[in-house]
């Protein structure tokens, strides 16, 4: 497809060699082919790593972005099921009174192509925010006293409208599973400053994980060095982090050394293998990671106000505020890309309000507006919201219309929904694109979710039609085989 | 835009022309020193095929062939002027230092080393070779080494002629204790009891170890570790992924299909032709239906938002895979236009998909086993569950009727609820409010019915049945080429036909019969495949072998023989041993007895020898081994450990199929699903003791033993799995839950059956770990734990034990092969 975020530029003359040949149907480009090259050998000595005659090269080891980065990590706000884009950030007023009229629109949701529908008024008040005046629903007035500093992209699109190719669609670019996560891509892009901590944390909902589970974290046909880690805010933060119970630390300690001197020994006739060594090295890895797990999970030394900011001490808002604070200190030690779930499980458990729309986002957003407004708050004022790229949505929106004949509940809308951006580069108290007048569907300069992750790419320094992965014959790409604009009107 | 198009030049002559074609003729009778196929052609085909390759010729300039490449281009000049590389606008633009002429026109330039290859290969002539992997398979002369001893079989004469042309030597043989851990894993993928070990290293006579080769061979855990290999080219899982990730039934059927195959050393050919027609031999079997399990292996959207597409995504994955898996060959990517580097069309690509075109899909959501459960119940049984179903069925169908006469009626959130789990208990509590008395009656008497029908069905013998293709459309659509892939953009319409590059007849492909249950074009495409004319199965299979008996293929890049790839190490040997395979007709245990017999295998993995200067010398000139003077070390796969483990500490059930076995996950593990635990079962202790094989593959839910050491992701053909080295591993071999038990299982039993001393136990337990004697060093080092584990922890000898296992199964010595 042809990026509508490209129409209002020079239509010729800005078009790079290599742009044109894409568009002239290359698919294929020289270019690529290139980069696949002065990669290749890293892959070969990944595929081979342990084969005794390749030098081991640690694949997490920091490498440079492919030019001068603005963010330095993402928080990746997932709102997982829909939230209904009418009812949060996009203000339809023309939909005041329109409530239970019959209007002729096209829907596809869980339910179906239908070609009409009745209206659900939004259900919530609008007011205006900030000095861009933005109007945001009484679901977020916390959020609401940010909006300064968001970037709102309206016009968002994806290929699906059902929960399980959505889901792989937002997380991997593409509506089938086996490819890799984005924060895969931003792993084996760029690697880890923090070598003692995860490159790349997933936390997820009490409730439970997403729908798809560990597909929406994992590297695909990358090394799963590259996939999502699990982090918990309570029990052990990592699987098998800790020894069992009885076993301290200092035992283990024990153990390792044991263990090294006894590999040291056997490694002394094989010198030459240096997998050997990295797997020694890889325990005291672990080893380190015993320590700095448990202690970004110990908020012991944040104050008592930073606690409050977040929510973590109300019942409502406490589990989300503990991820999203947990997400800043992520940050602080270097993490590159975080993403936290806002909901699990199915049904109401998450936002995907068939029912009762309002019970269900009273629910959700009660539980994360004040933690998001607190993490983008205390990352301003720590001075690190310039290098973080915070991301708010789900894998779709939700339909103006109601999904059954009584009741408030929308069905999903990937047709048009709304997005977020913050930090990291993303310019503040704009919005970009529009729905129709109800939103049911995108019309100015709708955006595909490729756009969304360039974007994210290009914050980090990562060139999105550049950055690739020889698999399967092809240079595999995060955005697909076609060129992909990042969405220029947000980028500061 | 091709840069060659803006030169414009019109300096040409026909008498230089005909001074090139002189030179050309006079220069064939030289000794090349470039080889163009190992050389050139991978050159060419990374810079320089995007823009001028079969698939563009931009600014009138093609580089795959020498007519092409020595024709002028656009610009007038001649890209290549064989002998005269002076001549030749192909080595200016490369080697110009501006960047508005050099090519490629983006990227790095091409090296010193790489513009001199090509320098030399134009003055000599510039000569275009087929790509070494489209030639037609010929058997090549078996070398005639000057030290010949060392030559055991051909193999031998192979490897040891390039060592000599590179001036190097074989290193030693390995010692007996490393020989034969290595064959027991390469083979078995268990290792050999200390008796046996005792036994060999007593007597490591060449009698002895072919007497071990010939047992391996024969041993029925031979197939267990082949089919995992297999598994992996045909990305093998039990579910269907997206959002319900459901089971697939009778998954493991196929599994067994082929641990059976491998043991019984069926050939190769009838291995391919049951899965790709299975349905379609003249003798079809229940073995040639499970095989056809091969087509339901992949992954499917049981809700897919653009059903069209999702179909030819299914088609996509069967082309995909099959090209990779049995012609090594990327055919995938020629679905959205020509292959960029290799000579496949895009037509070639859809001929294809004809071939597979009465493939069903998976499954529908409203009937999600009838395309793939194969019913191989007996007759008389059969009929009856079949009046019962179609009894259950109607009456369903009305019951639902009735429901929905009275859903409409209900609130927004029970409507909801009926959509979900929740149903049978919205109707059962509240349906009858909401029906007239009538309908009410009519609906209980159907409920009463189809529970007499389901309680006598309880009561029959199950049914049997199979993964495979149960249905198929024996007259498929019309197939199109597709335009940039797109299922709504038909272009021309194609017949069945073989990809071009292999020059075979286009085949005549009669109708279906009206009682077809095919289309029969599948058993043609098989027949194909496995014919001796098909220039590359015989060549991909034997190179698989040598891969995971080595570490690497003789062809690195197991998926893909195309022009992309880097060129095999040895060319001859692998067209000696794909020959070879075919006079055996297609039996690959002779294979793996070759190869497990030659000098080659038995060498050491040893580098820096004190009595061996050479491979001091070797090491320096081919670090990387690729001329085999040496034999890799391995890490053990994901798989072995776990079997190792649970051979090292006597618990391996080594009892073979069946169906497939849950390894108990940590709760946390299970937290990752959207409903933690679905679709996880619970085993019986001893099948959890059967080897890792039989692990239920859950796509979205990879047991931590697995997914941490490099289990291949499972959607798509895997030729070769990465080997990471990470801190996971590490936390899971000290803390996991299965290393836990078995650490401690094996303490107590240590306890239990061992006498002595604390020093016997040890040395006992690095003896069924390690296969060999412990040392004085290794018992030095317990020892110095166990002190420390008693003063400093406060630990009873007894528990200190687990702790000392524990160690013992984490050495490196225990993960890797010499």
């Amino acid at each position: 497809m042809t990026h509508p975020a490209n129409s209002g530029r020079d239509a010729f003359c800005r078009r790079t060699r290599r742009q044109f040949m894409w568009q002239a149907g290359a698919g294929f480009g020289a270019v690529a082919l290139t980069d696949m090259l002065s990669r290749e050998g890293f892959f070969q000595g990944q595929a081979l790593a342990a084969d005794g005659v390749t030098p081991y090269r640690n694949p997490l080891a920091a490498k440079p972005p492919h030019f001068a980065p603005k963010a330095k990590s993402v928080i990746f706000l997932f709102m997982y099921g829909g939230p209904s884009h009418i009812d949060t950030f996009d203000y339809k007023r023309d939909m005041v009174g329109m409530d239970g009229k019959t209007v002729t629109v096209k829907t596809f949701g869980r339910g179906g192509h239908r070609n009409q529908g009745r209206i659900v008024e939004p259900r919530w008040k609008f007011k205006q925010y900030g000095e861009c005046g933005k109007w945001v629903s009484d679901l977020f007035p916390n959020v609401g006293q940010c909006v300064d500093d968001i970037a709102f992209l309206h016009s968002m699109t994806a290929d699906s409208p059902i929960h399980g190719s959505a889901m792989l669609m937002m997380n991997s670019g593409k509506i089938l599973s086996g490819a890799p996560s984005i924060g895969s891509w931003v792993n084996y892009g760029l690697g880890s400053v923090n070598e003692n901590l995860p490159g790349y944390v997933v936390m997820l909902d009490p409730s439970g994980g997403p729908i798809s589970g560990a597909k929406n974290w994992s590297s695909g046909f990358m090394p799963a060095t590259y996939q999502g880690t699990i982090l918990r805010t309570k029990g052990a933060p990592i699987l098998d982090l800790q020894p069992p119970p009885g076993v301290s630390r200092e035992l283990q300690r024990d153990l390792l050394n044991s263990l090294k001197s006894i590999n040291d020994e056997h490694q002394h006739s094989r010198a030459d293998n240096s997998d050997l060594a990295a797997r020694i090295s890889s325990y005291e890895l672990a080893y380190k990671m015993q320590e700095s797990a448990p202690e970004v999970v110990n908020f012991g030394d944040e104050s008592q106000e930073t606690l409050d900011l977040y929510g973590v001490n109300n019942p409502k808002t406490e589990d989300f505020g503990r991820r999203c604070l947990l997400a800043r200190r992520l940050v602080e030690r270097g993490v590159r890309f975080i993403q936290l779930y806002s909901g699990g499980n199915h049904n109401d458990a998450n936002w995907d309000a068939h029912g009762d729309l309002e019970k269900n986002h009273n629910l959700h957003a009660g539980a994360t507006d004040l933690p998001i407004a607190g993490l983008l708050r205390d990352l301003k004022r720590r001075g690190l919201l310039d290098s973080t790229l915070v991301v708010w949505g789900g894998e779709f929106g939700r339909q103006p219309t109601a999904e059954y004949a009584t009741g408030s509940g929308r069905d999903h809308n990937a047709y048009g929904f709304t997005m977020w951006m913050a930090g990291g580069g993303i310019k503040g108290g704009i919005s970009v694109g529009t729905t129709d007048e109800i939103g049911s569907k995108a019309v100015d300069k709708p955006m595909h979710v490729k756009h969304l992750h360039a974007t994210i790419l290009q914050q980090l320094g990562l060139d999105p039609n550049r950055l690739s992965y020889f698999f399967s014959g092809l240079d595999q790409k995060l955005v697909g085989v076609e060129h992909i604009d990042p969405i220029h009107e947000i980028i500061a | 835009m091709c840069r060659f198009a803006r030169q414009r030049s019109v300096f040409i002559a026909l008498g230089i022309l005909a001074a090139i074609l002189g030179a050309h003729s006079n220069l064939h009778a030289q000794e090349k020193t470039v080889d163009f196929a190992r050389e050139i052609r991978p050159i060419l085909a990374k810079h320089c095929y995007a823009c001028h390759g079969p698939d563009k010729k931009e600014g009138g300039v093609r580089l795959t062939d020498f007519e092409s490449a020595t024709a002028n281009g656009e610009s007038g000049e001649a890209t290549i002027t064989p002998g005269k590389p002076d001549a030749s606008e192909l080595l200016k633009r490369i080697r110009s230092q501006e960047d508005s002429e050099r090519m490629p026109p983006e990227g790095k330039p091409l090296t010193d080393r790489e513009i001199d290859l090509i320098q030399t290969w134009i003055q000599e002539g510039a000569e275009f070779k087929q790509h070494w992997a489209f030639m037609p398979l010929e058997r090549p002369t078996v070398p005639s080494p000057k030290t010949s001893a060392w030559a055991r079989n051909p193999i031998d004469s192979f490897i040891l002629h390039r060592l000599e042309k590179a001036r190097l030597q074989p290193t030693q043989p390995a010692q007996a204790r490393e020989l034969i851990r290595r064959a027991y894993f390469n083979a078995i993928g268990v290792p050999p009891s200390e008796e046996v070990i005792d036994a060999f290293v007593a007597n490591p006579s060449d009698q002895a170890y072919e007497q071990m080769v010939d047992e391996l061979l024969a041993s029925p855990q031979f197939g267990a570790k082949w089919a995992r290999h297999w598994l992996d080219i045909v990305r093998f899982a039990e579910t269907n992924s997206f959002e319900r990730d459901g089971p697939k039934p009778n998954a493991w059927k196929y599994r067994d299909y082929v641990i059976r195959s491998f043991n019984a050393d069926k050939p190769y050919s009838d291995f391919v032709r049951e899965q790709l027609a299975g349905d379609e031999l003249d003798q079809t079997t229940p073995e040639s239906l499970t095989a056809t399990g091969y087509y339901r292996l992949g992954i499917w959207d049981d809700e897919p938002a653009d059903p069209l597409q999702a179909r030819f995504d299914e088609y996509d994955d069967i082309v995909s895979t099959t090209g990779q898996a049995i012609l090594g060959l990327t055919i995938n990517c020629a679905r959205c236009h020509d292959h960029k580097v290799d000579p496949i069309s895009q037509k070639d690509y859809y001929q294809l998909v004809a071939f597979v075109r009465d493939v069903t899909s998976y499954g529908d959501r409203g009937n999600e086993k009838r395309n793939n459960q194969i019913d191989m119940t007996p007759n008389s049984l059969d009929d009856r569950y079949t009046q019962l179903n179609q009894l259950i069925e109607r009456t369903e169908k009305d019951m639902r009727e009735l429901e929905q006469k009275g859903i409409v009626k209900m609130s927004a959130e029970d409507q909801r609820a009926t959509e979900g789990p929740e149903r049978g208990k919205v109707i059962r509590e509240k349906l009858k409010d909401y029906l007239d008395e009538s309908d009410w009656k009519q609906w209980t008497s159907h409920r009463d019915q189809v529970k007499k029908a389901r309680e006598e069905m309880t009561k029959l013998p199950p049914r049997v049945a199979v993964l495979g293709l149960a249905r198929c459309e024996a007259r498929p659509p019309k197939t199109h080429v597709l335009a940039r892939g797109n299922p709504q953009a038909e272009g021309d319409v194609v017949e069945p036909d073989f990809p071009k590059l292999f020059e075979s007849p286009k085949p005549t492909i009669a109708e279906a019969s009206d009682q077809a249950k095919s289309a029969g074009r599948r058993k043609i495409l098989a027949d194909w495949m496995v014919s001796k004319e098909n220039r590359l199965t015989a060549r991909v299979i034997v190179n698989r072998l040598w891969q995971h008996h080595f570490g690497r293929g003789i062809q690195k890049s197991a998926n893909n023989f195309g022009q992309m790839s880097e060129p095999p190490t040895h060319p001859e040997l692998l067209d000696w041993l794909a020959t070879e395979l075919i006079r055996n007709d297609w039996n690959l245990k002779p294979i793996h007895r070759m190869i497990m017999l030659s000098s080659t295998y038995r060498m050491s993995s040893h580098a820096h020898d004190t009595s061996s200067e050479n491979a001091e010398l070797a090491f320096r000139k081919d670090p990387s081994n690729d001329l085999f003077w040496r034999f890799n070390m391995r890490r053990l796969s994901a798989e072995e450990i776990r079997d190792h483990v649970l051979a090292a500490t006597g618990n391996l059930n080594l009892e073979l199929f069946g169906p497939s076995i849950y390894p108990k996950l940590a709760d946390e593990v299970k937290a990752s699903q959207s409903v933690p635990g679905k679709g996880w079962s619970n085993s019986s202790e001893s099948d959890l003791n059967k080897r890792s094989v039989y692990i239920h593959i859950k796509r979205s839910l990879i047991p931590p033993e697995l997914a941490n050491f490099d289990f291949p992701e499972t959607d798509s053909s895997c030729e070769g799995r990465f080997l990471t080295t990470q801190p996971a591993q590490a936390l899971g071999m000290l803390n996991g839950n299965f290393m836990q038990e078995q650490s401690k299982t094996w303490a107590s039993y240590l306890l239990k059956t061992v006498p002595g001393s604390l020093e016997d136990r040890w040395a006992f337990a690095i003896r069924k770990a390690w296969g060999r004697a412990a040392n004085a060093s290794d018992i030095a080092a317990l020892k110095q734990l166990h002190q420390q584990l008693k003063t400093a922890h406060g630990l009873r000898d007894e528990e200190a034990l687990p702790f000392e296992c524990l160690v013992i199964l984490n050495a490196n010595e225990f993960l890797y092969l010499d």
